[in-house]
């Protein structure tokens, strides 16, 4: 009873020291629950209105048109009473009489049947057969906006005019459609073939979506097979599952975001321990009298645990609040994708949240709380009681209850890490990236500290005072460096890593090699077009790079030299061998390929023949010689392999891995990619006059794709550069404690000074070199890690360049030391305005 | 009954603050009778401190025996030695270490509690000790709000809270004027004579220790003198 009572008044009269801890806590609580619980709720929603979402009982979804075969099976299906809804979806220059064409994804629907499910609806409100005919387009609300379009206003699609009849507010297969670049805009079948944007060969992506009959009714499972089997490199989904395009990505952002919600939870932990362990070193007098009164150990232990797990819960239950709010946040970010009604509030997931809270907390204070043993009861009477040094064996005995902690510490992190990630792999990784980055830290914080005593002790150099008694307050007994800098260092190492990743990633894609590629693309160049764009790029005086016009057909290699290609072993990546891919032909060998096998062709070959690239001839096991058959539009045809060449520099945009002759193509649906790098102030009018000349012809300029890319990214960054933002803060705060906890020390130490006539600017100094140099280096260790971490990341995993960027290095190294000595000010202020007379009366 | 509630033998006792070795305690043997009243005086760093923690179990030596009512405590364990301490000693020390968060009356009930005892009787205990030592209208005040001769009534109602046989006081009047010391030095005698404790006093107070049936004195880790006195 009376420990309770302890426990909880202590907890009371302690809590503005607790505050920061529990925001932590709740933050990493709160985003926990938040994203799990929203995420489960929105799994069981996308479960229930599958139909809705798909707006079919099911769909099949393919780049390129139905062959022949495909249609006789659809025909087979529908002739036993399933019904048909046909959706074509490409991209395509629109424009505005006056204003500059803007990108846009075109669906191509049939109003009279689309949708089986849900209801499109527009503003003003009107049913969409009604409104939506070969004249009309209806459009997204950003499109309106950038185009300042009303209702009635007229645009041009391709080669056509159209009547805008409304704005669409909400369309319920939005999120399972097959192309989200730019405005959306919704026409109907015939008034895609008015525009005549879609010739043999044009790219575009089609969606059957099926409604099935209630009597007699068809299975299914069997309409499904029978479709998969017709269709094998379709996406075929039926209302039974959740759509796989939403729940893999669903999937993948919430491991992501609840691994990153673990680690503010960690940091947050990490926190609590080391407020923890500062609560306990201002308690050292109770503990002593509690064991002098006959207290257990395991007793007081008893009292510092119940006020870790009153901390834990109180910042637990702010957490789910928190984690509440974040839930009801997601739908109304994503009103405009999904036509939920509202997500339902899982206690499941509180209760969840709650319990990690309060284990990680636990899991982190086992050090400090075992502190608790070696407190000894006779420091009541005599503060500092070393003993006889034991021997090695003895202290190591003694260091074990430690070690054993730190064990528990990480395995039990490893098991919620692997647990939220579904996968004891992950858990793995997250537990071991983390112990090294933590081993690292603390193995450099000795290392350093270990040379600053030797530095102050045998240095030849007369340092001057304020320097000498800063450097030694480091290393004192008593003043935790090691976890200040571990705490600090951890937190500018995440924030940095992000920040260098993100800005090298963007460069190199913003800079798409600087010089060589092309920063313009020119897509759905038809045959038709095909002179007329050729002369069009090469009037361009002001091009950079010579502009080029390759060829694309799509064509699916079958088999190699009469072995079938699923007879290969491919993994991952590799295995888009198999697909449909779209291929080019040259006459003549470009500049960047190098020769390796075999002799290249002349344009006056008759003969079918193709090189191929280094990499897939290792992979496929081609050698010049063979003979590979292709099929393209349900036609097929054989290649002999001529030579074999290597790629030395990425051209974006075309496949460099197989390349054929002019005669080995002749025949297929042809379309063309015209590529151009132009300086970026005369790309705006390059655009306006390629629509102007070739409405049909989408332009691709490659800057306006990274302003999405980078706004996606910074989504990204910005969450993740608040949680790390956040470790930060939590090692400041770890220093302020630290520094607060060694209040009664610096008291005294500087009582004594004063006394012996040190004036304030002294005091203020040394304090000064002392925590200077404890950001200082946490930010050289952070920056450093950083620096690694990304360079690993840069080159190993994201094929990128790197090199060493010196502003953002210095700056972090600055900003830390500015905190640090921020930090430590914060809390020293009270030590300095004390009177030395008062100090030493205590005594 | 007649074994001694103290006895000591060869009692050692050094420390390794780092840099060399400092024995503090060199050699005691000593025996300390029920019901006796001794005091341990010496100058400041002659070792009496390091020696009433080691008679409190608070400290082990660093090599000899020592027993207490009976019980060899000098190679026990800590958790068996805060048994030991709250069955058998109560104590009161200089500056009154009672806890900031409990109330007088709660600081009182704590050895019992500590000890897993419950009942209506141990609170009935404590108002009655509380009531002795002239803090009627003080059970739910908390140590700030009380006067430092306040707070070590409490600190002296906690000591006798078990019934302890044995009651250790490190300069107990040390941080309090002579009015209030005076006051306390009664109160703890009387007390003990009514609870009949034997009561070891540390103290450098020469006046103090005239109140004792025994004086030992410290100097340099030794005892130098051992002498017994009438009661006063």
């Amino acid at each position: 009873m009376i420990a309770w009572k302890m426990a909880w008044r202590e907890a009371r009269a302690s809590a503005p020291k607790f505050v920061f801890v529990i925001f932590g806590v709740a933050a990493g609580v709160g985003a926990l629950t938040g994203v799990r619980g929203f995420s489960s709720a929105f799994f069981e929603a996308l479960k229930r209105e599958a139909r809705t979402l798909m707006a079919a009982d099911l769909t099949v979804r393919q780049f390129g048109d139905a062959t022949k075969p495909q249609t006789q099976e659809m025909d087979k299906w529908i002739a036993k009473g399933a019904r048909l809804s046909h959706i074509t979806e490409t991209v395509s220059m629109m424009a505005r009489e006056g204003e500059s064409p803007v990108l846009v994804s075109v669906k191509a629907l049939d109003p009279l049947t689309y949708p089986w499910y849900g209801k499109v609806e527009l503003e003003p409100a009107a049913p969409l057969a009604q409104v939506l005919n070969k004249d009309t387009i209806a459009i997204s609300d950003d499109l309106s906006l950038r185009l300042n379009l009303q209702v009635g206003s007229s645009v041009k699609l391709g080669a056509a005019e159209y009547a805008v009849c409304g704005v669409v507010k909400m369309e319920p297969d939005r999120m399972t459609g097959s192309l989200n670049i730019g405005p959306r805009v919704m026409i109907t079948r015939e008034g895609l073939e008015r525009s005549g944007l879609m010739i043999y060969g044009s790219r575009a992506s089609q969606r059957f979506l099926f409604k099935l009959p209630v009597a007699p009714a068809i299975d299914v499972q069997q309409i499904r097979d029978g479709l998969k089997k017709a269709f094998p490199e379709a996406q075929v989904v039926d209302y039974r599952e959740t759509n796989p395009a939403i729940t893999r990505a669903l999937d993948r952002s919430t491991t992501f975001l609840s691994l990153v919600s673990l680690i503010a939870l960690i940091v947050g932990a990490l926190g609590v321990a080391t407020a923890i362990y500062a609560h306990l070193q201002q308690r050292l007098d109770t503990i002593a009298i509690l064991k002098c009164l006959g207290a257990r150990s395991s007793q007081i232990m008893g009292i510092y645990t119940m006020q870790t797990m009153l901390l834990g819960l109180t910042g637990g239950l702010a957490g789910v609040i928190v984690g509440a709010g974040v839930q009801a946040l997601f739908p109304i970010l994503l009103a405009r994708y999904f036509p939920f009604q509202s997500i339902p509030w899982s206690p499941s997931f509180a209760l969840e949240g709650i319990a990690v809270g309060i284990l990680v907390t636990l899991l982190f204070t086992i050090p400090p709380l075992l502190a608790v043993r070696d407190v000894k009861p006779a420091m009541i009477f005599r503060r500092e009681m070393p003993e006889l040094r034991a021997r090695w064996a003895m202290r190591l005995r003694k260091q074990l209850p430690s070690i054993l902690s730190g064990a528990l510490i990480l395995a039990g992190l490893g098991g919620i890490a692997g647990w939220l990630a579904e996968s004891p792999q992950m858990g793995a990784y997250f537990i071991g990236g983390l112990a090294a980055a933590l081993l690292l830290l603390a193995a450099i914080a000795w290392l350093l500290l270990r040379g600053l005593k030797l530095f102050v002790r045998w240095s030849p150099l007369r340092l001057p005072m304020a320097l000498r008694h800063g450097m030694a307050n480091i290393y004192r007994p008593g003043n935790h460096a090691p976890s200040v800098l571990v705490a600090l260092g951890i937190g500018v190492m995440f924030t940095l890593t992000i920040y260098l990743v993100q800005t090298t990633l963007l460069q190199d894609v913003a800079g798409a090699a600087p010089k060589g590629a092309p920063n313009v693309f020119l897509i759905n160049v038809t045959d038709r077009d095909r002179e007329a764009v050729s002369t069009f790029l090469a009037q361009q005086k002001d091009a950079v790079v010579k502009p080029r016009l390759s060829s694309l057909s799509p064509a699916r290699l079958v088999l190699v030299n009469g072995t079938p290609v699923e007879k290969f072993v491919l993994k991952g990546f590799n295995r888009r061998a198999r697909f449909t891919r779209q291929v080019t032909w040259v006459d003549a060998k470009p500049d960047d390929l190098q020769l390796r096998k075999g002799a290249w062709w002349t344009a006056a070959d008759q003969d079918k023949l193709m090189s191929v690239s280094e990499s897939s001839a290792e992979m496929l096991k081609i050698e010049p010689g063979m003979t590979l058959r292709w099929e393209s539009v349900g036609r097929s045809f054989d290649v002999k392999v001529a030579a074999i060449h290597r790629v030395e520099s990425v051209r974006p945009g075309s496949d460099d891995e197989f390349l054929f002759n002019r005669a080995a193509l002749q025949g297929l649906p042809t379309q063309w990619l015209g590529t151009v790098r132009l300086p970026p102030p005369s790309i705006a009018v390059f655009q306006r006059e390629a629509y102007r000349r070739f409405p049909s012809v989408t332009v691709i300029n490659v800057a306006e794709v990274i302003n999405i890319v980078q706004d996606v990214v910074d989504q990204v960054s910005l969450v993740v550069r608040f949680i790390s933002a956040f470790a930060i803060l939590a090692g400041a705060i770890i220093l302020a404690s630290t520094v607060a906890g060694t209040r009664l020390r610096r008291t005294r130490e500087s009582a004594v000074l004063k006394t012996l006539g040190a004036r304030r600017r002294l005091l203020i100094s040394i304090f000064s070199v002392e925590f200077a140099i404890l950001g200082l280096v946490a930010g050289i260790m952070g920056a450093g890690l950083a620096t690694t971490f990304s360079r690993l990341l840069l080159i190993r995993f994201l094929d990128a360049k790197w090199s060493f960027a010196w502003a953002p290095n210095l700056t972090t190294i600055a900003l830390t030391t500015l905190l640090a000595v921020a930090a430590g000010w914060l809390a020293s202020i009270r030590i300095l305005s004390q009177r030395p007379l008062e100090v030493l009366r205590d005594e | 009954m007649n074994t001694p509630i103290l006895a000591l033998q060869a009692i050692t006792k050094s420390i390794d603050p780092g840099t060399h070795r400092v024995d503090i305690l060199r050699g005691i043997d000593l025996t300390i009778e029920r019901g006796e009243f001794v005091a341990i005086m010496g100058a400041s760093g002659s070792g009496k401190s390091t020696l009433l923690g080691l008679l409190a179990g608070l400290d082990t030596p660093t090599t000899g025996l020592i027993q207490l009512d009976g019980d060899e405590i000098s190679r026990l364990g800590e958790d068996a030695l805060a048994g030991i301490r709250g069955r058998k000693i109560g104590f009161v020390f200089q500056s009154y270490q009672l806890i900031p968060t409990l109330t007088a009356e709660e600081n009182v009930l704590l050895p019992a509690e500590l000890a897993g005892e419950t009942g209506a009787e141990l609170t009935t205990r404590a108002k009655a000790l509380l009531d002795t030592v002239g803090l009627q209208n003080r059970h739910d005040h908390y140590p700030v709000q009380l006067s430092g001769g306040e707070q070590q009534r409490v600190a002296l109602a906690r000591a006798f809270m078990r019934k302890p046989p044995l009651l250790l006081a490190d300069e107990p009047t040390g941080n309090l004027d002579s009015v209030n010391g005076r006051q306390i030095l009664d109160l703890l005698l009387s007390l003990n004579r009514q609870e009949g404790a034997t009561l070891v006093l540390v103290t450098h107070d020469r006046e103090l220790a005239d109140c004792a049936t025994r004086i030992i004195t410290l100097r340099d880790g030794v005892v130098v003198s051992d002498e017994k006195r009438a009661a006063q």
